[in-house]
């Protein structure tokens, strides 16, 4: 009975937790008030304080985490609904949204390795432009730790939302649809969010290449994730 | 506002066996690619074929991907466990993955770039 109790108090916190700061983040707009950075930051210093282990806090927790497979399946969704982008512009976002899984995976490689990390480090770097829940699926796979890949997932969708405006102005990507593409490809879900900055093409070309690599990474990866 | 909700569930419900049908698809094959991207794949190809209408999965599909962040958070917490991997030379890999990101962001913007303004000239010499 106590046990139960306990696993309903961290669902509820949790969920709790995570209405709040997303209250919090549609007042202000800030990328370092994504929700997840708030709630994730607050729930680990509860943790801490009371000296709950993390084990004891997934007892509860986990009936949230049984969500994240068909939230990946509502992927769908948005592709379908642009699905007409997809089949204009075929070849060009193909082309330019697997040459951005590719840069992705083997410039985190190559650093990783400049670094000298282990091997479980390397294999949850490999897909941290990917939207979060699939990154986390496709690590699961491959033998990362999830915890982990969450974390680069994050640096790579703030980071890359903070530094966007810049990119663009410097490197001359003027088209609404490149902008849309990169922001997509390099910082998935927050990027796509970042694009609504750039009107409805960009959204809908951000949403695809976050898609479609998804797609692309969650083949590649654990192949090259074997020869790691 | 039940009528939304029960919709929801069942929708979310839908949803669910999708990603169950993948699991399994990925079980049977022995596939590396994680069951919940099959499961997308399948939903998506239905979709296409009009085999399953859109309102069927709409509400649940809306709903999920607006609080897609509340179901990562318990795995996220899951970091306090891996304390390790930022320390000492492990920060390092902080500014690795804004640099990897900003790759990313460039070399994919520039190339469709690069595609868009071709096709926009080769479509102002045809007409």
């Amino acid at each position: 009975m106590k046990h139960s109790l306990i696993e309903i108090a961290f669902l509820a916190f949790t969920i709790g937790l995570y209405l709040l700061s997303l209250q919090l983040y549609r007042r202000w707009r800030h990328p370092f008030l994504t929700p997840i950075l708030t709630a994730v930051t607050v729930i680990i210093c509860f943790l801490i304080i009371f000296d709950f282990s993390y084990e004891t806090y997934m007892t509860g927790a986990v009936w949230i985490d049984k969500l994240l497979g068909p939230a990946v399946v509502a992927l769908a969704y948005p592709l379908y609904i642009h699905r007409g982008l997809l089949m204009k512009y075929t070849f060009p976002l193909l082309l330019s949204i697997v040459t951005g899984v590719c840069v992705g995976m083997f410039s985190g490689l190559f650093f990783a390795q400049m670094i000298g990390t282990s091997q479980d480090v390397i294999l949850s770097l490999l897909p941290k432009s990917v939207t979060t829940p699939v990154a986390m699926e496709i690590t699961r796979v491959s033998g990362g730790m999830p915890s982990i890949v969450v974390v680069f997932a994050m640096i790579a969708g703030i980071g890359g939302v903070i530094t966007a405006p810049f990119l663009f102005k410097w490197f001359k990507i003027k088209s609404d649809m490149s902008r849309g593409l990169g922001l997509g490809a390099a910082s998935h879900a927050i990027g796509t969010s970042k694009a609504l900055e750039y009107g409805s093409q960009a959204v809908a070309t951000s949403s695809v290449a976050m898609t479609i690599s998804a797609l692309v990474a969650s083949i590649i990866i654990p192949i090259i994730a074997s020869w790691v | 506002m039940i009528r939304m909700v029960s919709i929801v569930i069942i929708q979310v419900l839908v949803l669910y066996s999708m990603y169950l049908a993948g699991t399994w698809i990925q079980n049977a094959l022995d596939l590396m690619i994680p069951g919940s991207i099959i499961g997308m794949v399948l939903l998506f190809c239905l979709l296409v074929t009009k085999i399953l209408p859109l309102r069927w999965i709409q509400e649940g599909s809306r709903f999920l991907l607006t609080h897609l962040t509340l179901f990562f958070i318990p795995v996220t917490v899951g970091v306090i466990e891996f304390s390790h991997v930022f320390k000492g030379k492990g920060l390092l890999l902080i500014p690795a993955v804004l640099v990897s990101t900003i790759l990313v962001m460039l070399i994919s913007g520039i190339l469709l770039d690069f595609f868009m303004s071709k096709r926009l000239k080769k479509g102002s010499n045809e007409t």
